[in-house]
């Protein structure tokens, strides 16, 4: 079965851990990858893929030493196996201008600014992970319980994702 | 391929084995056969290796492959011989193999043709001698009177495609297109508003309005979307309460009890109700819509009551006053309205069968033309309807056909002793089998196992006349539909459960509970009100 991963992107150890830390809930449904640069990210996406996985939702910040943020997710945007990915982008500064390149170019889904609440994050992330659920899963039966139950609902009751058997 | 699936595919092809090798005295070859593809079948809707829907097609290709005229096993003419006349006149001489248990077979094109009874005469080395009415010299007989083939008269392969195309898979066709567009053009939300408005605040009446709100929609509707719609009702309550306050769970198990016990109110209810009406059909027995929901709707109310006060005493609400946010618009655009029309206009014809004398299946006929000439609902809504569902009991009516028509029915009938039980001990039976296996197995998949063995009870002797069968079968449809015990009994389960706002101990005590209360009202209903209800059948 193949699985979906949450992708977490940030260059300082601390903030990185505390990200991966706060979607802790999440990790038995959607483990949890984490990586300090945009080269080891994307490693982890070629090594995930070949396997046959799949990034569900990244969460990335802008600047880093190296490639930043915004360009790997435009990547992430123009490859097939990745385009779907819900790309969030968190950070605590992000220019005007990368920030409509986000936006444009990479297709940005949520914008999420330095520092952030956890409750706020899980949600966020909930709300995301269920968009690409919704978009790429035809048996969304093991998410009920993990997933925004009333946004899945809504969409069992609208496209008969689930019927009477 | 991982390891459960094998299991299951193995197990599946090993039992449908088990009735060709076992002796079984009395069954012929091709009621063997067809024990082997339910005993199969069985085992692949149990383990699920493949999907049940799928299950359902295999069944139907393999009533066509090994027990159709056009089958494989049947398909092969069968060698024949002449009788010659006799040396007396009216007397014919033929074969001594051609002759079993006093009775020759014609045939026609090398097929089996009829079954002629013989007075023996006279018995020589090698040929017999006989009288028997229509024969004449060109007629053949088969050479070997013996021959598995002979025992059996294939049925014509149509008649197992003909499960796909069954009266009552238009009927819920029909009833899948009206749900979908009352789901398109918010229907169902209008009349969620509109239900709950009145039952206030007061947490214990907003249980209750949640019930009958719910069973109401799930008797038209299927009762997952139905529940999937009321999950989002319930939210906006479940977000004023405080996190320990039971009326958390009360609010949330009242929607899947409420859509599981509104899906028997009417035929079109759930897909049971397809396997159960189909087979009684086959039967020649017809059980109009509103004499089903005459049976149905006390039997529902009841219940529902019953769920009402058990979940307002397990789960007494902290909060004094709860507000009902409904929010939303009545769909006002041509279609919709033309919707609001149509749909009433075929509940009624529906609920007055008895009244215009139009089956409720060609109602649906007349449903479906209307819908799609009026552009309610479109290609897209055709596209979208559950057809894996209708295919699932298709399957579920394929093999009711053959259980019956291969004589496989009628062994089963003459193997148990029922008398011993007799007749209430029967629909006592069935409806607690019926009860535990729905709890585990699809509710589908439940009445089509139990019904073609239900419906073959016609034939022995404790179930007598049509009204008797019936109630019967009424029972298979009600313990289908009542296992509602665990979050994988049913949908409704496993969605209201993704709530997250009670644990599978709250629905298990709930859920067995409601079942077991169901049965019993059932077992009393159908010793009182159902046989007075049936009479005229």
């Amino acid at each position: 079965m193949s699985a979906i991963y949450i992708l977490c992107l940030e260059d300082e150890p601390e903030v990185l851990d505390n990200v991966v830390r706060d979607l802790g809930e999440f990790e038995d449904t959607f483990p949890i990858e984490a990586a300090g640069s945009v080269q080891e990210a994307r490693k982890i996406v070629a090594d995930l893929t070949v396997r046959g996985d799949r990034v569900g939702v990244i969460l990335c910040d802008h600047i880093m030493p190296g490639e930043d943020g915004v360009s790997f997710l435009v990547e992430l945007a123009d490859r097939e196996e990745t385009v779907a990915t819900r790309k969030i982008l968190l950070t605590a500064q992000a220019g005007l201008e990368s920030t409509i390149e986000a936006i444009n170019k990479a297709h940005l889904h949520y914008y999420v600014a330095k520092p952030w609440k956890k409750a706020e994050l899980v949600q966020i992330v909930k709300a995301q992970m269920t968009e690409y659920v919704l978009g790429q899963e035809s048996d969304i039966r093991p998410f009920l319980g993990v997933l925004d139950s009333e946004r899945l609902a809504s969409a069992i009751r609208q496209k008969g994702l689930l019927t009477d058997e | 391929m991982n390891l459960k699936k094998t299991v299951g595919l193995v197990l599946a092809v090993l039992v449908f084995f088990i009735p060709l090798v076992v002796p079984i005295p009395g069954l012929q070859f091709a009621a063997r056969l067809t024990m082997g593809i339910f005993m199969s079948a069985a085992v692949l809707w149990m383990l699920e290796p493949i999907p049940i829907y799928s299950t359902s097609m295999l069944v139907i290709f393999l009533e066509i492959m090994l027990i159709s005229g056009q089958g494989l096993l049947f398909n092969r003419p069968m060698a024949g011989v002449s009788a010659v006349p006799g040396t007396v006149e009216g007397t014919w001489v033929v074969d001594a193999a051609s002759i079993s248990d006093g009775t020759v077979y014609t045939l026609e094109e090398g097929r089996l043709g009829k079954a002629v009874p013989v007075e023996v005469l006279e018995i020589g080395t090698e040929r017999v001698t006989f009288k028997a009415e229509g024969l004449s010299e060109a007629t053949l007989l088969a050479s070997d009177a013996t021959d598995w083939r002979v025992q059996y008269k294939p049925l014509p392969y149509k008649n197992f495609f003909n499960a796909l195309s069954n009266p009552v898979v238009i009927l819920f066709l029909a009833g899948f297109l009206l749900a979908g567009a009352s789901v398109k053009f918010d229907l169902d939300k209008t009349l969620t508003r509109f239900f709950l408005r009145p039952f206030g605040t007061r947490p214990a009446m907003i249980v209750l309005g949640l019930l009958l709100a719910t069973a109401t929609l799930s008797a038209f509707m299927s009762n997952t979307a139905t529940t999937a719609m009321m999950v989002t009702v319930i939210m906006p309550i479940i977000s004023q309460l405080k996190g320990d306050d039971p009326l958390r769970k009360a609010v949330a198990l009242a929607i899947p009890v409420g859509a599981n016990i509104g899906g028997i109110a009417t035929p079109i209810g759930t897909p049971p109700n397809a396997v159960v009406l189909a087979a009684l059909q086959g039967s020649g027995i017809s059980i109009p819509f509103g004499t089903w929901m005459v049976l149905a709707l006390p039997f529902a109310l009841f219940l529902l009551f019953a769920a009402w006060l058990l979940l307002i005493k397990l789960f007494p609400a902290q909060e004094a006053n709860v507000t009902l946010v409904l929010k939303g618009k009545v769909n006002k655009s041509g279609k919709a309205v033309m919707l609001y029309v149509l749909f009433g206009v075929v509940a009624v014809l529906w609920m007055t069968e008895q009244q215009h004398g139009l089956s409720s299946n060609i109602v649906a006929m007349l449903a479906i033309v209307a819908l799609t000439v009026t552009g309610v609902v479109n290609k897209e809504d055709i596209r979208a309807v559950p057809w894996d569902v209708l295919w699932l009991f298709s399957g579920g009516i394929a093999l009711g056909e053959a259980v019956s028509q291969t004589g496989l029915a009628a062994w089963f009938v003459n193997s148990i002793n029922f008398e011993t039980v007799g007749y209430m001990g029967v629909v006592i039976l069935i409806g607690l089998v019926g009860l535990a296996m729905a709890n585990f197995l699809s509710h589908t998949v439940t009445a089509t196992l139990l019904a073609p063995l239900a419906i073959s009870l016609q034939y022995s002797g404790v179930v007598n006349g049509a009204s008797a069968i019936a109630v019967l079968m009424v029972m298979v449809a009600i313990g289908s539909n009542m296992g509602m015990s665990l979050p994988i009994s049913t949908p409704p389960n496993a969605i209201a459960m993704g709530t997250g706002t009670f644990e599978t101990k709250d629905l298990a005590k709930v859920g067995v509970t409601i079942g077991l209360l169901g049965f019993v009202i059932a077992v009393v209903l159908a010793k009182t009100m159902w046989p007075m209800v049936l009479q005229s059948l």
